[in-house]
């Protein structure tokens, strides 16, 4: 309240209030004319040499001695392709003149900024065309595959312009400097979303194909440990054609690596063998390899590429064809000169063996409608087989049942002959026949003595008919017995021709009906292929492939091996973005089964890095250096408002505080050390200095490194109470001067004006006094 | 006019005014006097409480000093007129600013002030000096010009803190005829604290002996220094006998003292 009143009547609490609010604005003014100072001194030099910050868009850089031809074609392009723009010629530096272009803002694209490059192509002497289009942000370490991905990403966010691709990074254009914070830390959480895991394969474990292999581990991460995201980005797949090029390369590679001969070198005499090492064969030369001779041009050269452990090695062909190697013996080539024999060669042509395969391959298929219908006949057949299959299952079945009935019957037929003892009539009539045989030998003696041989004849054949009676009794016994057997055998014939027949009858013949029904549809179809058309291209194939000679093939695959290594695409690197929450722990297993070994590294990386442009970087500097000058000239003039102005103050307050106090003892005077910080002409001083520190930073735009905003007015007050502590010696006032004035009645607020602030220190606080004091 | 009851003023443990009393009539000149450190010169500033009391009070034409606000207190002390033992003048004013300055802070026109000003200073003999600055002037015309500056508000009551001890003993004299001046006219009550027993004997209405804090005695100073009650009595009465003997000197075969 009394403060209030103190505030509305002419006090000098007043004046104090007054002091810090002109302190802060002269202060404020002061600082912020320092650092704009500063800061428009160094951006003037910094903008000779790239321009003010904003101003310009593009620069371009051109060989000093072409730069006035290189000034008019660069008009040109800008005026036919960018109307509206300007240009202005920059520095020259280290024979470089540097061009600065401004876009109209319409121009100002993701297009038009991609395509630079080629729209400044023409330009004679041009070094380089670069962005300065600010504020702006880049993004470096973005593997290829994942930029298009993070640039859509990142230009749907807040205060982006739009991003696009700078060289190998992306380069991200704000709408305004303020931006520049919130946008950095989306993109760095945008960033941290994701990893890419990188699968280095030493030497001699490199994939075949990379881009191949690569979406494979992509494929597999998705779908075995099913990532959201898991691409392969290696390389771009999606818009630079060179990586179809490649790939095709690749795999031309590949065919190309399959259809070259295998050479297999085998040392002779103990002789050693090295990588590298090339070995000399007669070929098609006349005559084989002579030492200390350079090799002919038709000898076939064999370069080893490998050392087997059984002390074999795999070599290509550099020169000739495998099909030269009739003469198997291998010299050593040194220096370009033939030297002794050191190994044999054997080899395999795939190219040859192809063409053998297509060939008979042909063959075969000019045989194919032949066998078509041929088995188109057959297949009739057949059916018509099936077709009275039935009637034929039938057919038999009857036969079995007349079969079984004969059986019977003659069963039936032959059961009285095996009760007929025959075996005592049958001994009878072969004794009777003995008989006659004995007269009938006497009868032929009688005749061969002049008898009568009539009877003889009669008597045989009675004899005769008596042994075939016997013979028939015996007969009858047998066939009784065989009547049985038959029975017996007609019984297992009918048993096992009625399993049979179950079989038969379980045989699906409608089934089979259809099957060689849609045979014989498909028979008609390759019966309409055109065998021969295919047959002239096998055979055309088979012609063409042994062209290819292994010279040829070596040296297409150096060329290819040249090219692929000229590009971006590591070979023994594989890069797959994925998201943060994988380890590659869990990756390895899928990576091993991909690759078919387990000999790769694999370690995360961060998907980018933000990398605000050198330029930008420079300005950025300079607004810190501009921050860094109007924070320490505010805490100077802070400092100088509180030696000058207000130690007199602190002096007054410090008086009128210890005139009715005495000089602590003891413990008394090390509490009132500790206590001093309270006394009121330091808390005077804290407050002072607080309050003007801030409200100056605040005012001028003051900021130290390192210093949070919270700590300005500790700054300032700590500044406060270093002054305070040495205002007496700073600013002495007279104290039998104050004690007169106070003698002669005066206010304290008299006692200040007219005692105190005339006599102290020349300040602001005096010059705003001078106004107020009655004697000057 | 002033009235001291039971005066009390530590600092610290230290008592320097222990239940001081004392009256001071209309126009009475008061010498307080006593060894050095015995309290006189906290009695006389705890009076306009230049020096805050610890207790007792002060009555001024009858209101207690000690009960006002400071407000208060500071019209007060434009009716009471205060000199210093070190003069206490402006170093950066002219004696005649520096004898100006109360009355114009207490809304005087400037002119008037410095007609009262100017007057002031031909009291004390120092009109021709009225624009040289302290720093100009000797200890003697410094003191006068603060005895000036006390005497242009016409205070009823006059406060002296041993105005002569800062200064040479060629110049006391010239402090001492003006208080003498004063007293004589009794143009303003007077209490003074001295050490110079001549002006004591020759001046003061009444003595007034401290120690420790204390009055000790109190009288007219023909009783206290003749039959001094108190041993700070008995000391200034020898020391007077002293003086006188040793005042006695030869000059030129002349006795001159």
């Amino acid at each position: 309240m009394t403060f209030a009143k103190n505030m509305l009547r002419d006090s000098f609490q007043r004046d104090i209030i007054i002091l810090l609010v002109v302190s802060i604005l002269v202060g404020s003014m002061l600082a912020s004319a320092v650092s704009m100072g500063a800061n428009a001194y160094f951006s003037k030099t910094l903008a000779s040499f790239v321009g003010d910050y904003g101003e310009f868009d593009l620069i371009i850089n051109v060989r000093e001695e072409m730069k006035i031809d290189s000034a008019q074609q660069i008009q040109k392009i800008i005026n036919d392709v960018f109307p509206g723009s300007t240009m202005k010629e920059g520095p020259t530096l280290t024979g470089k003149t540097s061009f600065f272009v401004t876009l109209p803002a319409q121009y100002q694209t993701k297009q038009v900024y991609e395509d630079l490059g080629k729209t400044f192509g023409s330009i004679p002497g041009g070094a380089g065309v670069g962005v300065m289009t600010d504020p702006r942000l880049t993004i470096r370490g973005v593997p290829e595959g994942a930029k298009n991905m993070l640039m859509d990403k990142i230009m749907q966010m807040d205060g982006v312009r739009f991003a696009f691709r700078d060289g190998s990074s992306i380069g991200v254009v704000l709408q305004s400097l303020e931006k520049s914070a919130p946008v950095e830390k989306q993109i760095n959480a945008l960033l941290k979303q994701y990893q890419v895991i990188e699968i280095s394969f030493p030497v001699g474990s490199e994939p075949a194909n990379p881009i191949r292999l690569g979406e494979a581990i992509a494929g597999a991460l998705q779908q075995d440990l099913r990532l959201q995201y898991a691409q392969n980005v290696s390389v771009d797949g999606k818009n630079d054609d060179m990586t179809y090029a490649v790939s095709t390369m690749m795999e031309m590679r590949r065919f190309l690596t399959a259809y070259a001969s295998q050479v297999t070198i085998t040392p002779t005499g103990g002789a050693q063998l090295a990588k590298g090492d090339t070995l000399v064969f007669q070929g098609t030369a006349p005559a084989a390899p002579a030492a200390g001779s350079p090799p002919d041009k038709n000898n076939v050269l064999v370069q080893i590429t490998a050392i087997k452990s059984d002390g074999t090695a795999e070599g290509t062909i550099a020169q000739g064809d495998a099909s030269a190697l009739a003469n198997p013996q291998g010299y050593r080539l040194d220096k370009n000169l033939v030297a002794e024999p050191v190994a044999t060669v054997s080899y395999s042509n795939p190219r040859q063996q192809l063409a053998g395969a297509l060939d008979e391959t042909s063959k075969l298929v000019a045989e194919i409608p032949g066998f078509a219908q041929d088995a188109r006949g057959m297949s009739t057949i057949a059916m018509n087989a099936l077709e009275s299959y039935d009637s034929g299952i039938a057919a038999v079945e009857k036969t079995l049942d007349g079969v079984q009935a004969a059986g019977t019957t003659i069963q039936a037929a032959t059961s009285g002959l095996a009760t007929i003892d025959t075996s005592a009539l049958r001994a009878q009539l072969d004794t009777s026949a003995k008989g006659l045989g004995g007269l009938i030998g006497t009868l032929k003696v009688l005749k061969l003595a002049g008898g009568d041989g009539s009877s003889i004849d009669s008597l045989a054949g009675t004899q005769s008919s008596l042994v075939g009676l016997s013979s028939t009794l015996g007969a009858l016994d047998n066939v009784a017995v065989n009547a049985r057997q038959a029975k017996t055998a007609i019984d297992s014939v009918v048993s096992g021709s009625q399993s049979t027949l179950a079989t038969l009858k379980a045989f699906d013949a409608a089934g089979a009906k259809a099957s060689l029904s849609d045979m014989n549809g498909r028979l008609d179809k390759v019966q309409q292929i055109n065998a021969p058309l295919v047959a002239a291209q096998l055979q055309y194939m088979a012609a063409s492939a042994p062209n290819l000679k292994d010279e040829d093939i070596s040296h297409t695959l150096a060329i290819i091996d040249k090219f692929i290594a000229g590009q971006v695409i590591p070979g023994e690197r594989i890069q797959i973005l994925t998201t943060s929450n994988i380890s590659t722990d869990a990756v390895a297993p899928i990576v091993h089964r991909e690759a078919g070994h387990s000999n790769a590294a694999l370690y995360a990386t961060d998907m980018g890095i933000i990398e605000p442009d050198a330029r930008g970087q420079l300005y950025q500097v300079l607004h810190e250096v501009k921050a860094i000058l109007a924070g320490i000239t505010a805490m100077v003039a802070a400092s100088l408002f509180l030696v000058f102005d207000h130690t007199a103050i602190m002096a007054v307050i410090r008086r009128r505080r210890l005139a009715n106090r005495t000089k602590p003892a003891g413990w008394r005077a090390i509490a009132a050390r500790f206590a001093a910080i309270s006394a009121a002409e330091r808390l005077y001083g804290m407050a002072c200095g607080a309050v003007m520190l801030t409200a100056m930073f605040i005012f001028a735009g003051g900021g130290i490194p390192y210093l949070p905003w919270i700590g300005v007015p500790v700054v300032g007050a700590l500044l406060g109470l270093l002054v305070a502590s040495y205002a007496d010696k700073i600013s002495p006032v007279a104290g039998d001067e104050i004690m007169a004035g106070e003698a002669l009645g005066l206010s304290l607020d008299e006692v200040m004006r007219e005692i105190v602030i005339p006599a102290a220190r020349p300040g602001l606080l005096q010059k705003l006094n001078n106004r107020k004091v009655k004697f000057r | 006019m002033l009235t001291i009851n039971n005066l009390h003023k530590r600092f610290g443990k230290v008592v320097a005014v222990a239940d001081v009393s004392l009256e001071v009539k209309q126009g009475e000149t008061v010498v307080l006097m006593g060894p050095s450190g015995c309290g006189k010169s906290t009695t006389i500033r705890t009076i306009n409480r230049l020096v805050e009391p610890d207790g007792g009070e002060v009555i001024f034409a009858g209101r207690d000093l000690t009960a006002m606000s400071s407000e208060e207190i500071r019209a007060v002390r434009k009716r009471i007129g205060f000199v210093f033992q070190q003069f206490n003048l402006i170093g950066r004013l002219t004696a005649e600013e520096n004898v100006m300055l109360g009355l114009v802070m207490d809304g005087m026109p400037k002119e008037a002030a410095r007609d009262k000003a100017l007057a002031a200073l031909t009291k004390v003999g120092l009109e021709s000096c009225r624009g040289q600055k302290p720093g100009e002037l000797s200890g003697g015309q410094q003191q006068r010009v603060g005895i000036a500056r006390a005497l242009a508000f016409e205070p009823e009551l006059m406060l002296w803190d041993e105005p002569t001890a800062s200064l040479d003993p060629i110049l006391v004299r010239e402090v001492l005829v003006v208080m003498e001046e004063l007293a004589k006219y009794r143009a303003s009550t007077m209490v003074v604290v001295t050490h110079e027993l001549p002006f004591a004997l020759h001046v003061a209405d009444r003595l007034v002996l401290m120690d420790k804090g204390r009055v000790v005695e109190e009288g007219v100073p023909d009783k206290v220094f003749v039959t001094p009650a108190s041993e700070v009595g008995q000391r200034y009465k020898e020391l007077i006998e002293y003086q006188m003997n040793t005042s006695a000197l030869t000059l030129a075969g002349r006795r001159v003292a």
